[in-house]
């Protein structure tokens, strides 16, 4: 099917764009993953509380109203974070300790079946519970910049996803930064290779999960308040972003947050750009066929490690 | 492993429980909702059951059994919309589609392990679905035969459902059992404990997996046939959807992974208890079940971690009475088979390593060794962390290849070969950390290692009951391997490895971390070893132990042989003492040894 | 392994679950005196619950208001009582709860549901095999090609509206442009409905008749991840208008803002659109008026000449902005149950079912809930239905074909 550069570039355009988003959640997760060895199955449904409370912050209560339909939903997808990251906080305290990490590390198969149930059954609470509160009725939060772009001769960008794609890089060079430089993200590195030896370490790994946890959600939650500028959305909406969120942390290697970022903004490339050349409905397809082909070629992904503790 | 006796007790618990449920269908059951329900109760419990013959016993999870599901059921209402095919003939075809599947998938993907295995299994399904929907077959419905109903499987009572789901749930369970008595189980019990010692004892890993995979979707696909048989309405995501996988895996980890009855045990609580709470809840406060749900499957994994059955298993061993004396095997010192010795120190070169070396990324981790180990010795490999150890053993046993150089073992070329064939040739191995199955006894843990030389389970025993004996442990051999000390595991590691009566023993570390006193009685068994006969090549960090017990010695660092000798002539060598030490020691020594 | 707890395991699990059903179950259908059952099935949970409670609120209505009305005066006065099922996000959940209503309460009479084309045709299997009379708006043909003698579409097949739609789109073309459309950009996604309407259009020869040919022709599998490679190929290939049929409003959302984005929309290219969510609160409250001002959409169903009384009715009562589709169909359905039974004479599902297949009215409550006569031909699809179109005028998406049951005039936004 032939195309021209316009619709190439305006199709890679696009791709990044969508990709970045991908990308900021994807670190999420990376991070939960990479500290935790957790598959979390309910990281799209964080991504939908945070772009609840995106939408509540600006259009529920208003709170943000001051700031008008420009900055509001940017302010408030970052305000989406932190109270993502108590949810989560709360959530890891009382249920998700008990299944993961030094907990569950004496345990047969250091508590791999608990996480997935868990996990599992914290993802079906959300959606319902988000049901109950949210009810069903898809909302979105309303800003102008959703039908605006810019212009790079015949490439439209749109405004709103730029804007995400600015917010989603400066956060994870944020992220990277705070997990090799400070203390803090040092001692999370060291809780993710090996619990029980960084117990005897001094490190508390407890404490260093429940923060990669929360953080991870959080992040994931930004990147939901992020999405929610551009996308509608209703309690359920959280299960069509996990499998691309998987398949970007795959791709970019598990572990490695850094290539986090690269795979979920790999996989909104090959989704948009794929259309190119395929037929539109197996846009998915080709995502999935890419990641296959990765997971083969490269298991640890683009930037893994080589040693799989599986 | 099951004796004859307990296997059969199996089959009545399973002609029972058939029982149970014709009962239940047939008495007891009034209305066709419930016997709707209880049809969806056994399909589930088949799929559960074909995920647990992969999963449970070889624990590589799948994530995407969704794809042979959907498989299955796409073919019976295809095979029906286009082809007239009556259900009676595409659904047991589906096995073979099933089968075909696995084979296909897992050709490419058992090259992955854990989280990659899981995850790259995940995409299958999904990728299909997106598909078939493109194909245009996003809503398939089965066409009514008002003509001839049971040619279709049409069958105006819904008991006709129960009684096809049922016999599936016992052909499922059949083949359980027969999997878990037979050593192909056992064996994936094995990959699933330690894969690369179970490769190492001589396992085919590959090909069992593969075999698993095969056997599981086969199994999955002909449930997924006749669920499109009972929904009547086929869509991608309700057969290929992330639901299908998640419920299989939902159901074993609830009632118990890698245990028989644990997906029946789940599939018999959740199923109707997400459909009750739907039907009571739906309509009151919508969303309310799906928090009901969620809340109770937390809840019961916190307090059985492992699933219901295993939980109730513990349970009941505990109030067993306590330590039953392991009982007195039947004429055992007359039933072991006398060990052939091997030819006494021929003095030949057994195994001979030529300008062995590999490359990591851009690291030389083993540079031009050259070894020569005379038949009938005790060798030690020494050096620092990080000097290439463990690395060397990998190379010689195959799980590595080597990028140059050759190694040869009594006179035959062994590079390239497989672990499981170079086990075959007579090199046995040990693994520095040993994960046993707590729950087996002693002697199932180590029989995998007979699997490659016993012809009947008979035989198997009797060989591992022999190992045992040779490391001293044949006292514990019924003895639940979760209450071993550490020095009784390291035999017991010892033991499996030493099963299949190799000429060479590899052992990686077996004293790191002993006291003194445990130190002794290993120490003591491999010297024993030793003059049965057996070659021994031991990787050891402490000095001392190892000055000890071995007559000769080799020294790597950095990937590079840098002394070989007698322990006292290399311990004072001042390159080992740089090595070990740093140079402000080996100058030190720089004096003439005496 | 010891096996002996096994067992006892087991039984106790297999009685535990065998109780568990009924238990949970005890809530028993108190038979009322003289009351006549009918169910709905719709999703109440699950990703598509917004459909299920509109059609919720609809028939809720619809019964209180017939019941108030003196109930089925050919019964005696007998008062009509509804059942809910809840299909859930899946078909298994669909088919359950519709074998679980016919268990529960064997003396329904007739039903509607389920919204989603696939969760009908699942619970259509079990209401036929049951003979209970079944209504539903899902615009699948695949619904009543079965040849099922129970099943009951009330809104007219995908294709015969995509027959409708087209010229009146084409007429729309041509007043904004001033020339007649040679070519047509189709944007669909891959769900029952569209698919049946884009087959009549490309296999059906839909297009050919009318003399348009297809330059853009995208099907996509929803949810739709970015709308930007979509409307990058309408703004190369200019078809002189756009059809975009997309039956899910977020999608909706985002084609119409990117193609407000890429300058094509407000006039610049005609479009029209075929499908409820095109006119629905979500996509007012997320877009905003002026980007909606003068779309048009052609729908089953939608607030009609004669139904104001009850517009305003139902909005007081359920405090949404406007009445759509799916409430409408719910109302609809519960009267066309109320007038079979009272044509049956009796509170028997065969006899109910007959009468629908004779039914033809013009008047009276059921045929003021439908455009065109409630009637039904032996697939059970209704003949002679004429095709709605509404427009958005001031936020308000209103009635403007066909002319005599319109509520207000259409108007041609021009490029």
């Amino acid at each position: 099917m032939p195309f021209s550069e316009v619709d190439f570039l305006q199709a890679l355009a696009a791709g990044i764009l969508v990709g970045s988003a991908y990308a900021l959640m994807c670190i999420g997760l990376g991070i939960i993953f990479g500290s935790m060895n957790v598959i979390n199955f309910a990281q799209g449904d964080f991504l939908m509380l945070g772009m609840y409370a995106a939408f509540y912050l600006t259009a529920g209560y208003g709170v943000l109203a001051f700031l008008g339909p420009y900055a509001g939903p940017i302010v408030a997808a970052f305000l989406a974070g932190p109270v993502v990251f108590a949810i989560g906080w709360v959530l890891h305290r009382f249920i998700v300790a008990r299944v993961t990490g030094a907990g569950a590390a004496q345990t047969v198969g250091a508590g791999a079946y608990g996480q997935i149930i868990v996990t599992l059954g914290i993802s079906l609470i959300l959606q319902n519970g988000g049901l109950i509160l949210f009810g069903s009725t898809p909302v979105g939060v309303r800003t102008p910049l959703s039908r605006q772009s810019w212009e790079i001769g015949d490439i439209l960008l749109n405004k709103a996803r730029v804007i995400s794609f600015l917010v989603a890089v400066t956060l994870a060079a944020g992220m990277y930064l705070f997990l090799s430089h400070t203390r803090l993200g040092k001692g999370l590195r060291a809780a993710a290779d090996n619990p029980q030896a960084a117990i005897y370490m001094g490190i508390e790994v407890d404490r260093a999960h429940r923060l990669a946890w929360s953080i991870g959600v959080g992040i994931t939650a930004i990147a939901g308040g992020l999405v929610a500028t551009f996308q509608t959305f209703q309690p359920y909406v959280g299960f069509d972003f996990v499998i691309v969120m998987y398949a970007g942390v795959v791709l970019g290697g598990l572990g490695s947050n850094f290539g986090a970022f690269w795979g979920g903004l790999l996989i909104g490339i090959v989704q948009q750009m794929s259309t190119l050349v395929l037929p539109y409905q197996l846009q998915n397809t080709a995502i999935f066929v890419v990641f296959l082909l990765i997971i083969f070629l490269r298991p640890q992904g683009i930037f893994g490690r080589l040693s799989e503790r599986a | 492993m099951r004796t004859r006796a307990e296997a059969n007790r199996q089959r009545w618990a399973i002609l029972a429980f058939a029982l149970a449920v014709l009962v239940l269908s047939f008495v007891l059951l009034k209305s066709a909702y419930y016997q709707l329900v209880l049809t969806q109760v056994l399909l589930w419990a088949v799929l559960s059951l074909a995920w647990n013959i992969l999963c449970g016993y070889s624990g590589y999870f799948s994530f995407g059994h969704a794809g042979f599901w959907g498989l299955g059921a796409y073919t019976v209402a295809l095979g029906m919309m286009y082809f007239d095919l009556s259900p009676w003939i595409s659904i047991p075809f589906c096995a073979l589609v099933g089968a075909a599947a696995g084979a296909i998938i897992g050709y490419p993907t058992f090259r992955l392990r854990g989280h990659y295995f899981a995850l790259a299994m995940l995409a299958y399904p999904l990728a299909t679905l997106y598909v078939f929907q493109w194909l245009g077959y996003q809503e398939l419905t089965l066409p009514m035969k008002r003509e001839a109903p049971l040619l279709y499987m049409q069958f105006e009572d819904p008991r006709g459902y129960v009684v096809l789901a049922l016999g599936l749930l016992v052909i499922a369970l059949l083949i359980s059992l027969k999997v878990e008595n037979s050593r192909f189980g056992m064996s994936l019990l094995a990959i699933k404990q330690n894969e690369p010692a179970a490769e190492a004892a001589g396992i085919n890993t590959w090909r069992l997996k593969m075999l698993a995979l095969m056997l599981s979707g086969a199994l999955a696909a002909v449930a997924g046939g006749l669920y499109a048989v009972i929904l009547l309405v086929v869509t991608p995501e309700t057969v290929f959807g992330m639901l299908v996988s998640a419920q299989a895996l939902i159901l074993a980890l609830f009632g118990g992974v890698g245990s028989l009855w644990g997906p029946v045990i789940g599939a018999i609580v959740l199923v109707p208890l997400a459909e009750g709470l739907n039907a009571e809840l739906g309509d009151v406060l919508p969303g309310i079940q799906g928090v009901v749900y969620g809340v109770a499957i937390i809840a019961i994994i916190l307090l059985a971690p492992e699933g219901v059955y295993w939980r109730v298993l513990d349970r009941f061993s505990k109030r067993a009475p306590a330590a039953e004396p392991p009982p007195r095997l039947a004429a055992p010192a007359s039933n072991i088979a006398p060990l052939p010795r091997a030819p006494a120190s021929s003095g030949a070169d057994l195994l001979v390593l030529r300008d062995i070396g590999i490359s990591f990324g851009g690291l030389r981790a083993l540079d031009g060794i050259d070894l020569t180990l005379p038949e009938g010795g005790l060798y030690g490999i020494i050096g620092p962390n990080g000097a290439g150890k463990t690395t060397l053993f990998n190379v010689i046993n195959g799980f590595l290849a080597s990028d140059r150089g050759a190694i040869t073992f009594a006179g035959e070329p062994i590079t390239g070969l497989r672990p499981n064939q170079v086990c075959r040739r007579g090199i046995g191995r040990t693994f520095q950390v040993v994960r046993a199955f707590p729950r087996m006894s002693v002697l199932e843990n180590v029989i995998v290692g007979a699997f490659i030389g016993a012809a009947t389970e008979a035989v198997a025993r009797d060989m591992a009951l022999a190992a045992l004996d040779r490391v001293g442990l044949v006292d514990q051999a019924e003895k639940t391997a979760g209450g071993l000390t550490t020095r009784e595991l390291r035999l017991m590691e010892l033991a499996r490895a030493l099963v299949p009566h190799p000429r060479l023993m590899l052992l990686d570390e077996t004293l790191a971390g002993l006291g003194h006193d445990d130190l002794g009685g290993i120490l003591g068994v491999i010297r024993q070893l030793r003059a049965e006969g057996i070659t021994v090549l031991i990787i050891e960090h402490t000095m001392h132990a190892m000055v000890q017990l071995v007559d000769h010695f080799t020294v790597l660092d950095h990937g590079r042989l840098i002394a070989t000798g007698r322990p006292q002539d290399v311990v004072r060598d001042p390159r080992v003492i740089e090595a070990y030490l740093g140079k402000k020691w080996s100058d030190r020594v720089a004096v003439p040894a005496k | 392994m010891q096996n002996s707890p096994t067992r006892r395991s087991v039984t106790a699990g297999l009685a535990l679950g065998a109780l568990a059903v009924p238990a949970l179950h005890a809530r028993s259908a108190k038979a009322q005196a003289k009351s006549v059952k009918i169910a709905m099935i719709a999703p109440l949970s699950g990703p598509w619950a917004r459909q299920g409670q509109l059609l919720r609120q609809g028939a809720d209505m619809a019964v209180e208001e017939f019941n108030s009305q003196g109930g089925i005066k050919s019964l005696g006065g007998a008062k009509l009582e509804i059942i809910y099922g809840d299909a859930g996000d899946n078909t298994e959940k669909a088919k359950n709860a519709a074998q679980r209503l016919l268990s529960d309460h064997p003396d329904l009479v007739g039903g509607s549901g389920a919204w989603l084309s696939s969760f009908t045709l699942a619970v259509t299997e079990v209401t036929e095999r049951a003979q209970v009379p079944w209504l539903t708006l899902s615009y699948s043909d695949a619904i009543t090609n079965r040849g099922f003698k129970f099943v009951f579409q009330t809104s007219p097949t995908a294709d015969w509206q995509a027959a409708e739609t087209l010229p009146t789109a084409l007429k729309l073309a041509e007043h904004a442009t001033g020339k007649r459309p040679k070519t047509i950009g189709v944007i669909q996604d891959n769900t029952a409905s569209p698919v049946s309407f884009g087959k009549y259009l490309r296999e059906g020869g839909g297009l050919e008749k009318v003399g348009l040919k297809a330059s853009v022709d995208q099907i996509f599998t929803p949810p739709l991840s970015d709308a930007t490679p979509l409307v990058d190929k309408v703004r190369s290939a200019k078809p002189d208008f756009l059809l975009l049929l997309t039956s899910a409003m977020p999608d909706c959302k985002l084609v119409l803002e990117k193609l407000d984005e890429f300058k094509l929309a407000k006039g610049k290219m005609p479009l029209v659109g075929n499908g409820a969510p095109f006119g629905s609160p979500e996509l007012l409250n997320t877009i905003g008026p002026e980007l909606l001002e003068g779309l048009l959409f052609s729908v089953a169903n939608w607030p009609l000449k004669g139904q104001e009384e009850f517009i305003e009715r139902f909005k007081k009562r359920t405090g949404e902005p406007f009445a759509t589709q799916d409430a409408l169909c719910g109302y609809g359905d519960v009267a066309i149950l109320k007038e079979a039974l009272e044509a049956a004479g009796a509170a028997d599902k065969l006899k109910v079912a007959e009468a629908i297949r004779h039914m033809n009215l013009t008047t009276g409550p059921a045929a003021q809930f439908f455009p065109g006569p409630i009637k039904f031909d032996e697939k059970g699809r209704r003949q002679d239905v004429p095709m709605i179109f509404a427009q958005w005028q001031k936020g308000v998406p209103l009635t403007v074909f066909p002319e005599d049951r319109a509520l207000a005039k259409p108007f041609w936004p021009s490029v």
